[in-house]
């Protein structure tokens, strides 16, 4: 009898710790694998700072762990129950994330608010936004940001080489090499010439969801069209652009095979680890049209600005979250200036801070990390955010629905069918289908 | 005689309908049966469960009928909630309906995901249940029975050692089919379920409701507009076309290369077997990438036919091939390369088994060697090898590793998802990883189910294995 009265009674404690411990849970954060060090320590600072303000416990222990943004987001889409308390995702998944009643939480704490209003660019804060049952709301607290830059063999490639594709193409030649590897062929890469504007007044034809709306794609102006024609003349070329092979472009530039690379600030340690010591950075150059490309009302003689997407990382937060009342507070912390500068110099995070290029002491050493930084920021003037956050299906419609082949196709003539503007034109008319319904014309 | 065929599948099917109806018809007789026959606790066991065991003293399993009927009632009355919903009672409902609470931004969304799945899960404990509320009522008639036979009801160890004795076979196939049923059965159901609905990447869980479609899904396969319906067949087709050739390429690659190693007068037998069988020991991927570098661009292999000056330019060989059947011819060769060590281990002992007294048979009859060779050695082989040459040809329909290691499904079909390489396995992977339209991908699924168990018992029902069990033993 006694033994019963026992396992009854032991029964019940692991019953009571069990629940006990589910309804304590720690606060977690996801962010990349290479910020989790660091954003470990700003949690011990945040909570030393809490308790010594607070004049008590932080209730929760705090968990950092390293998820990347686009697991962290597709976690979220399966099960939005699933996720951290708080998580870093790219800004053009927020329109996925905020589908029908969202399974984030907007932003609400004023002094939040009000720092993400003084401390961000006007383009990010376009971005972070989104409507939910007519209303709109800030979602995403930007604290990272990054844009397409080049990286390129100084030992072959002058300074001044570099500020035109022109200048790269002519030093491959040179050194019978090729010009420039790409890292993938998706809509992403293929930005540097269809985002490409014109270098005295940023012009482009070119719309892409523009203000939100499905239907606001354009991508058959004839500054386009010559765009590609010009892509093509590179990318057909012995010496030009090639598209990227089953070695890789780390095989390639470091086998100088081709001499440069477009690519983003996560490709530096592998472009640093192939070229070593002749290693450059640059922001993206410049390409200008010849009688070849001319069409329509883009002439001859016309200088574009390579392209990119200039996007943000930010924070958001789990609906339903059991710790909201805490975790607009953590975000005030993470974002402020003063720690985008500190991530900068840990771990290379460019800072989403309007302001970083000039108030930002690192910025202005002589080291490849400030390089690869300015660089970015000087893209930036040339580049747009990725406006896919707006609607969940833009980014499918954008990225995954045979476009950026059928643009790849293009620039490399497939099959001598894409000879002739007519060609090119109608081929772009797809484009402009898929990106607006998903769907080819019929 | 196809009229003879097609009279003897009606009758195996007319007969299989009666023995099922007769099945049920017994089962319910039986049922109704126990509860006249049975005492009077024994029908109280109809409604609370263990009552029957309990009046005659067997109080383990009383208490063990009598807490799962408890918390089986308790789950389909309260329904408790697991990430917001429900399970048990509710989740029928939801089942059908699939949610309908759209929530705003400050509520949530019925998960609709949850909610199909909860279902289906529900109804298996539902099923389960079942199975136990016939068992107690069967116990309880069978103590019933032994009273009236002048013996006792059965105390728990004599029950316990019954299960260890005469009824071992119920205590091993219990864990195993609960196991079968919660692991393998009920998530088949929940994906082909998804089949019938709209969950995709516009309907993500818990934050848009999804809906029974019907046979939308399978229906959108003819109607010339759109992924699934441009690509099912050419993949389709890429995909019997590579289980095919994978298959026999390396069925009969194989057995070459092991009659060559176990030929009279080859030398260091055991030594050429080791060398192939290092093929078998390399983990795949790794052999896979491998070749996928020494074949690249820029690799070892292009690098040596541009030096050697048999080309000029390096050759495409896989996802960037301007010709999709470059890719797939280079493909076959490097599965070949991989596979052709299992099937010559396999023969080489198969080899080695064949009784010696067949061929002293035949060359007492005068038969020569190559007859010897077509009339025992093939055969032989044939025979025991068609199992596996069947799940081979299987294996390979759903070879993933192969085409996504190589690959990855490309050269790309423009415009498409599926490439000229994909198999319905990848493409699958493909519309469900890196797509999140499930719906599709689960129609994907079913069909590719459908192909690989016709194919299967197709063959393995004409085959000699399967029709002459006994030969060769």
């Amino acid at each position: 009898m006694k033994k019963a009265f026992l396992l009854i009674a032991l029964a019940f404690s692991f019953m009571i710790a069990a629940v006990g411990c589910g309804s304590n849970s720690p606060l977690t954060i996801w962010v990349g694998s290479e910020s989790v060090d660091f954003y470990t320590n700003k949690m011990v600072e945040y909570v030393e700072n809490y308790n010594a303000t607070h004049e008590k416990e932080f209730p929760y222990e705090v968990d950092v762990k390293a998820v990347d943004t686009g697991t962290a987001a597709s976690t979220f889409l399966d099960d939005p129950d699933a996720g951290a308390d708080i998580f870093t995702v790219a800004h053009d998944n927020l329109g996925k994330l905020i589908a029908g009643s969202s399974s984030i939480a907007p932003i609400t704490n004023t002094a939040l608010l009000a720092q993400i209003e003084a401390d961000n660019p006007q383009t990010f804060l376009n971005v972070i936004k989104g409507t939910v049952d007519g209303n709109e709301y800030t979602f995403g607290v930007p604290y990272i940001a990054q844009s397409l830059i080049l990286y390129y063999n100084k030992a072959y490639i002058t300074p001044e080489q570099v500020q035109t594709w022109e200048g790269i193409w002519e030093a491959a030649r040179a050194s019978g090499k090729q010009a420039l590897s790409l890292t993938g062929t998706d809509g992403f890469n293929n930005s540097f010439l269809l985002l490409a504007t014109e270098y005295d007044n940023h012009y482009t034809s070119l719309e892409l969801y523009k203000d939100g709306i499905q239907e606001n794609c354009f991508a058959t102006g004839d500054d386009t069209i010559a765009k590609l024609k010009w892509g093509q003349r590179f990318f057909t070329d012995e010496f030009g652009a090639k598209a990227p092979t089953e070695s890789g472009w780390e095989v390639e530039l470091a086998d100088e095979i081709s001499l440069s690379v477009i690519g983003g600030a996560w490709h530096f340690s592998a472009a640093s680890a192939a070229l070593g010591e002749d290693l450059g950075i640059a922001p993206l150059p410049t390409f200008t049209l010849t009688e070849d490309d001319a069409y329509g009302q883009a002439v001859a003689g016309t200088v574009y600005k390579s392209g990119t997407f200039a996007d943000t990382k930010m924070f958001v937060i789990k609906k339903n979250s059991d710790k909201a009342d805490y975790l607009q507070d953590i975000l005030l912390f993470l974002s402020s200036k003063e720690v985008q500068e500190e991530s900068f110099i840990a771990a290379q995070n460019l800072p989403a801070y309007k302001n970083a290029s000039t108030e930002f002491e690192a910025f202005q050493e002589d080291t490849l990390a400030a390089k690869l930084a300015t660089a970015q920021v000087e893209m930036f003037e040339w580049g747009i955010p990725q406006p896919f956050g707006y609607n969940s299906k833009f980014n499918t419609y954008y990225y995954s629905k045979g476009a950026p082949d059928l643009i790849l196709d293009i620039l490399e003539n497939k099959d001598g069918e894409f000879s002739t503007d007519q060609a090119i034109y109608d081929q772009m008319l797809i484009v402009e289908s898929l990106w607006k319904t998903g769907l080819r014309p019929e | 005689m196809n009229k003879k065929n097609n009279a003897d599948k009606k009758n195996r099917f007319l007969s299989a309908l009666h023995d099922f109806y007769n099945r049920i018809t017994r089962r319910s007789k039986a049922f109704i049966n126990r509860f006249k026959d049975g005492s009077t606790p024994t029908k109280i066991s109809h409604i609370i469960m263990g009552y029957g065991n309990l009046a005659r003293k067997q109080i383990i399993k009383g208490l063990m009928f009598l807490t799962l009927e408890i918390a089986f009632l308790l789950i389909m009355i309260f329904s408790p909630e697991i990430n917001s919903t429900p399970f048990g009672g509710k989740a029928i409902i939801n089942f059908f309906t699939l949610g309908t609470e759209e929530g705003n931004i400050f509520t949530p969304t019925d998960n609709s995901m949850l909610m199909l799945l909860f279902g289906i899960l529900t109804f298996g404990i539902m099923a389960m249940f079942y199975a136990a509320y016939i068992a107690n009522i069967k116990s309880s008639y069978k103590a019933d029975l032994d009273i009236r036979k002048g013996g006792h009801a059965t105390t728990f160890k004599e029950d316990i050692a019954s299960l260890l004795d005469e009824r071992f076979h119920v205590a091993m196939l219990t864990p195993a089919i609960i196991g079968i049923v919660t692991f393998t059965l009920l998530p088949t159901i929940f994906m082909i379920c998804i089949a019938f609905t709209n969950f995709d990447s516009l309907h993500p869980a818990g934050q848009v409701l999804f809906d029974w479609v019907g046979l939308k899904n399978f229906t959108d396969i003819f109607s010339g507009q759109g992924e699934i319906s441009v690509r099912f067949l050419p993949v389709l087709g890429w995909t019997l076309l590579w289980a095919f050739f994978a298959t026999f390429t390396n069925y009969i690659g194989g057995i070459l290369l092991a009659l060559l190693i176990n030929k009279k007068g080859v030398k260091y037998k055991k030594f050429w077997r080791t060398i192939f069988i290092i093929t078998i020991a390399l983990p795949q991927f790794i052999s896979l990438l491998t070749m996928r570098k020494l074949l690249s661009e820029y690799g070892p292999i292009n690098t040596f036919l541009i030096n050697s000056g048999f080309i000029d330019s390096p050759i495409e060989f896989l996802a960037n091939a301007n010709n999709a059947w470059v890719a797939r011819f280079t493909i076959i060769t490097i599965n070949i390369w991989i596979g052709i060590p299992f099937t010559m281990l396999m023969t080489s002992g198969i080899l080695m088994n064949i009784p010696k007294d067949l061929y002293e048979a035949a060359q007492i009859d005068g038969a020569t060697k190559r007859k010897a060779f077509f009339h025992i050695t093939v055969p032989y082989i044939l025979f025991i090898t068609t199992p596996y040459l069947i799940t081979s040809f299987i294996g390979n329909i759903t070879n993933f590793n192969v085409i996504y290691l190589l690959t990855g499904g490309a050269p790309t079909v423009s415009g498409y998802i599926a490439g000229e390489t994909d198999l319905l396995v990848t493409w699958l992977y493909k519309l469900t990883i890196d797509q999140s339209d499930y719906n599709i991908g689960s129609v994907v699924g079913i069909l590719t189910f459908i192909i690989t168990a016709t194919a299967t018992l197709l063959t393995y029902r004409r085959s000699k294995s399967y029709k002459e069990e006994d030969a060769f033993q």
